[in-house]
């Protein structure tokens, strides 16, 4: 039969539908017939027996710690408030603040906002008294619709509104004049607040801050930009409490510290609400032989689309967009029913996605196949089932994923995963242990960085001129700058001044200027205007907009396309196109589109067929394998008595490893070379992620080149890395030519390390997002928008040019620091050498080992790094040369 | 795969054959021409970096340095005796004025040792007070220097549109400035520290080679290449 086309569904749903149905997250929708489950009924009403509402003169607070609006409310509902609603409502009346842990559907919403709602409830309070942090503009805004149905049910006088980049002009200066009670916004048009010279008078009143999803912001600059705001507003309103709601971390006490930080001597409270069931979790079982390599899980599309008959509604996580692409596709090749099956990603366009979600919420799809865009956010309803298609990468990934389904606390959330290859058959099932004992292994909250603290001066300045000293004691309020030293601060200050070089070449051209009495204040006006539209630390691949034209038929010659002003698809990073001529197929939200032509900042492409389209590989988007999975990982390689338990054909493959090789153990490292065909092969197993793998192949290569091993070039996935080369390294370690002890040695983080990173395309990368936040490099300038291409061009010669001369320079501080613990991850290698040092194991192996079969697939399917960029010169100059002497075959 | 790469280590001095005469491309981007004694350069863009700083972004103020340094030792190793910069010597026409002491020094010393000759360039059109000639174009040894390259021409070479090849091999591809030219028209590479390149295969290129003539030589870390055209890609 015929497969079914895939749509991507949006258009054919109501673009607006009714809110008011809606759940406000942890109280049960008004308009269902049901009392739900998790709330125990009034006494009287509902099933008997049931305990009552409220225990007085037992335990739990008295009634007279909520207005008798708020209980008459609660009572017209049938509700009662959960105890850690009132357990953070208690920690308010202390007059402390408060973290509340709770997983998702816990009602953790209704419990930061309780005390907001008590506290104005007589009506009289004048000005901002509760502002809500979100990291997502689209909670912000369903989080407010959801606040303002009770406030007018309970006919309170109290107004809650949203402040985010789409909000009007003349609204925004309204609400400078007259601010709401209640404001809900973001991170970074917080910042934005408070560099406005009027900051004092705006925050002056402020009672609360309620700061959502604690746990998605802590771990990135967005949270260094946050706490450095939160430090300036504890000084703005004294009377500060702060109420943090996250998710279930590794490290709650650090979270505790962080929101206590700028507030010093004030208490702080740690809650955490009573945990749901259980999760319920297991591995998608399939007759189908599991493949080698590859992200594609193509042999589990007919599985899938049986277990989304079986649920009423399924989220389908991957871990990238061309994922994403595939699964989408795979489902609908397969659809015979028509389900509707739909697909969000972070490169559709954004009306395509509230389409997605406005439809999920109303209970219109079957299955939505989704990244990381709908790992937060809103209350989706009737999700029965959270499917994890690929690695689950970690724990607490993991756990937060399986909390999108079933938003009831005393019911189990339904999840399955579904490894795409050999590898991630034991990930899988070290996430499933992981999960069982409910482990923890997210990511500690970031000490603060120079770039984003460079931003935050600058816009402190343009609030009002500051002392330095002052300054300096306020960010240390902020938690990840409690320990900076005086010295950087300085240099950051510096370096908004003018640069912060060495060569003081720019004084004349100074952003900010020290005033005889010592403050620092703006230079002009500009500057101010700048700073606002460089605000953020969200740093967007340049990207261009994709847009759907009629048809191909493009006469020769035309360079732009007729019919353009099609539907705009989505986004897709610019540097994609550079690999396209016109006419190639790809993938895109689900279509398969022809490449029509690129014109100023918009793709134009074409409906198309075509039997072997490209699936665009998105940056980003792939997290490491966290370290405790791979520590779980290796230790169900090192328990071959518990290999029961994992599929055949993935047992027999490690036993078929036992018997022709040895079987990577728990604390060493196994180093496996072979020759193969001309090549010779070294292959090592350190679970460590593909980042900190490819930095050790980079290095590696480096090292093997000295030792004459003739290293030709390397691929990394997260499990393995492969080097190969001309020279016979199974020769060379045995006749002690070549020491596998002194080539993982922990010194090649010292001047190898420094060799590659003057020349690495990763920290250039990097460079450039710490350049941009900074403010050094600007990604607007009024009137004059610059294209992405041009600053990413730019900011890599600046690094070039600054890493030469002054690579002590703080921004290169700034982007080495990142660089450590992001793009090449030096941090997680460091521990890993350290962890096997001499523990190398090496076996020399007449053909490739049945471990090393994944990795060999991956070259050709991965990025393979040739051991320098001069080679592929040289091999094009050999080839000229052979062309010249007619002796290259064609 | 790469079975010849250990070959290529032996290092060669590539000649560049144009018009009929033998220059010798460096990897700093200049082209030296051994029987004018003459190193020509390309697009210097002298005090870009600096120009930024007056609009608010203090870019590093070292680029003008790092272009000095690259050309002092390029013209103590060909030890050349004249210097013809072809255009968009500086980034600004006011830039001169603003070069730091120490660049300044150095650009003096520079001028003092050998003959220099700047001809102008769209970003530097009217002379200026640094020492040398200033000269719109220039005609040597029956070859045509100027800034802006010209369809048609024959024995032409430019520089102003910061040419660069991306190569892509077995699974490798590099992107670096290069040499173009098809015999009648060459191009330079920029050579400032602050300059960036364009994809030979980007419109701003068509209709200025005859594409079977063309030869293309890339800047590597220590000399130059001379690449197979068919290895080309875009981006």
């Amino acid at each position: 039969m015929l497969p079914a086309v895939p749509v991507v569904y949006g258009a054919s749903f109501h673009p607006s539908l009714p809110l008011e149905g809606r759940a406000w997250e942890g109280v049960a929708s008004c308009t269902t017939d049901r009392p739900p489950p998790s709330f125990p009924p009034l006494k009287g009403e509902g099933s008997e027996g049931a305990e009552p509402l409220w225990p007085i003169g037992k335990l739990g607070p008295p009634v007279t710690t909520l207005p008798r609006v708020i209980t008459d409310w609660f009572a017209r509902k049938g509700w009662a408030p959960r105890q850690h609603q009132l357990d953070v409502l208690e920690s308010w009346q202390a007059g402390a603040s408060a973290l509340l842990i709770a997983p998702t559907g816990a009602g953790k919403t209704l419990a930061g906002f309780l005390p907001t709602l008590v506290d104005l409830a007589d009506g009289k309070f004048e000005g901002l008294h509760t502002l809500y942090i979100s990291p997502l503009k689209a909670l912000a805004v369903d989080v407010q619709r959801n606040l303002n149905a009770p406030i007018f049910e309970m006919g309170l006088k109290i107004s809650a509104e949203t402040r985010t980049g789409d909000t009007p002009a003349s609204k925004r200066a309204r609400q400078r004049a007259k601010p709401p009670h209640i404001l809900l916004t973001t991170p970074e048009q917080l910042a934005l607040l408070i560099s406005h010279p009027h900051a004092e008078l705006f925050f002056g009143s402020l009672k609360r801050i309620v700061l959502d999803e604690l746990h998605a912001l802590v771990t990135s600059k967005r949270g260094e930009l946050l706490s450095l705001a939160l430090a300036r507003i504890a000084k703005l309103a004294p009377g500060l409490q702060i109420t943090a709601l996250s998710a279930t971390v590794a490290r709650p006490d650090l979270m505790r510290d962080w929101i206590a930080q700028p507030v010093p001597g004030r208490e702080t409270h740690l809650l955490t609400s009573s945990g749901g069931a259980p999760p319920v979790l297991e591995i998608l079982e399939t007759q189908q032989r599991l493949p080698w390599a590859g992200h594609s899980a193509n042999y589990a599309h007919q599985d899938l689309y049986e277990v989304i008959k079986q649920h009423k509604t399924t989220l389908l996580f991957v871990n990238t967009r061309s994922q994403a692409e595939m699964l989408f596709q795979g489902l609908w090749a397969v659809n015979d029913d028509m389900l509707p099956i739909a697909l969000h990603h972070g490169s559709l366009s954004v009306e395509q996605r509230r389409k997605v979600e406005n439809a999920m919420v109303s209970g219109q799809l079957k299955a939505v196949v989704c990244t990381s865009t709908l790992d937060l956010g809103i209350d989706w309803g009737d999700v029965d089932l959270v499917v994890q298609v690929g690695a689950p990468k970690g724990s607490s990934r993991m756990l937060q994923r399986i909390g999108r389904a079933n938003h009831r606390l005393d019911e189990p959330s339904k999840a399955m995963l579904v490894p795409s290859n050999r590898f991630e058959v034991l990930e899988c099932e070290a996430a499933l242990e992981a999960v069982a004992e409910n482990h923890q292994d997210s990511e500690d909250p970031v000490n603060g960085g120079y770039d984003v603290l460079a931003q935050h001066v600058l816009g402190m300045a343009c609030a009002a001129p500051f002392a330095a000293d002052d300054l300096y004691d306020e960010v240390r309020l902020a938690w990840p700058y409690r320990d900076l030293p005086r010295k950087q601060f300085d240099r950051v200050v510096e370096l908004v001044a003018t640069g912060g070089y060495a060569l003081q070449a720019y004084e004349r051209y100074a952003r900010l200027k020290l005033t005889e009495k010592g403050l620092w204040r703006v230079a002009n006006p500009q500057v101010a205007q700048q700073y606002r539209l460089n605000i953020g630390t969200i740093i967007e691949e340049p990207m261009v907009r994709v847009r759907l034209i009629r048809t191909r038929g493009l006469k020769k010659g035309v360079q732009s396309p007729v019919g353009a002003g099609g539907r705009v698809l989505g986004e897709m990073e610019e540097y994609f196109f550079g690999t396209l001529l016109v006419g190639d197929t790809f993938i895109f939200g689900g279509e398969i589109v022809a490449f029509e032509g690129l014109k100023d900042n918009e793709a134009y492409v074409s409906r198309a067929q075509s039997a072997n389209p490209k699936i665009p590989s998105y940056m980003g988007g792939r997290f490491p394998l966290s370290t405790y999975l791979a520590d779980r990982v290796r230790l169900i390689l090192d328990s071959p008595d518990d290999w029961g338990k994992l599929p055949d054909q993935v047992s027999d493959w490690l036993r078929l490893q036992r018997d022709v090789s040895v079987l990577p153990k728990r604390d060493s490292l196994l180093v496996e070379t072979f020759p193969r065909g001309t090549l010779n092969y070294m292959v090592c197993y350190p679970f460590e992620g593909r980042l900190a793998h490819q930095t050790l192949g980079m290095l590696l290569t480096r090292r093997l080149e000295r030792s004459r091993a003739r290293p030709l070039g390397f691929v990394a996935s997260e499990y393995t890395l492969a080097i190969w080369g001309l020279g016979d390294l199974s020769g060379l370690i045995r006749t002690a030519r070549l020491s596998l002890d002194e080539l993982f040695s922990e010194d090649m983080l010292g001047d190898d390390l420094e060799d590659w990173l003057d020349e690495s395309a990763l920290m250039k990368r990097t460079f450039r997002n710490c350049a941009i936040i900074s403010g050094l490099i600007e990604r607007r300038h009024p009137g004059k928008e610059k294209t992405g291409r041009q600053i990413t061009m730019s900011s890599d010669l600046i690094y070039d040019v600054l890493y030469q001369h002054e690579p002590d320079h703080i921004l290169i501080q700034a982007t080495r620091r990142d660089a450590a613990r992001g793009l090449l991850d030096i941090e997680r290698l460091g521990d890993m050498l350290r962890r096997i040092r001499s523990h190398i194991v090496h076996k020399p192996l007449q053909r490739v080992s049945p471990l090393a079969v994944p990795i060999l697939l991956d070259i050709g399917r991965e990025p393979i790094f040739g051991e320098g960029r001069e080679s592929a010169m040289s091999d094009a100059a050999d080839e000229l040369m052979r062309e010249a002497l007619g002796s290259d075959p064609i | 795969m790469g079975q010849t790469l250990y070959k290529a280590e032996i290092t060669e001095t590539p000649i560049l054959r144009f018009a009929g005469n033998n220059f010798e491309p460096l990897p700093s981007g200049g082209l030296y021409w051994h029987a004018q004694q003459t190193l020509l350069v390309a697009d210097l863009h002298f005090e870009k970096m600096a120009s930024f700083a007056r609009r608010g972004q203090m870019l590093p103020p070292y680029d003008t340095g790092l272009t000095l340094a690259r050309l002092e030792a390029d013209l103590r190793r060909t030890g050349a005796k004249r210097m013809v910069s072809l255009g968009d010597s500086f980034h600004r026409a006011d830039a001169s004025s603003l070069l730091t002491n120490s660049d300044r020094m150095r650009l003096d010393t520079l001028t003092d040792l050998v003959e220099c000759i700047w001809l102008s360039g769209n970003h530097d059109p009217a002379p200026h007070s640094i020492g040398g000639t200033c000269l719109p174009d220039l005609m040597l040894d029956g070859l045509i220097l100027t800034h802006e390259p010209k369809r048609g021409a024959t024995g032409l070479m430019a520089g102003h549109l910061h040419p660069a090849a991306h190569i892509h091999i077995e699974g490798r591809s590099t992107r670096r400035p290069c040499f173009v030219h098809d015999n009648r028209l060459l191009i330079l590479p920029a050579y400032g520290a602050s300059t960036g390149s364009i994809n030979i295969l980007s419109p701003a290129f068509v209709g200025l080679f005859h594409w079977p003539a063309l030869e293309v030589t890339m800047l590597g870390k220590d000399r130059t290449y001379p690449v197979s055209t068919k290895r080309l890609v875009r981006g």
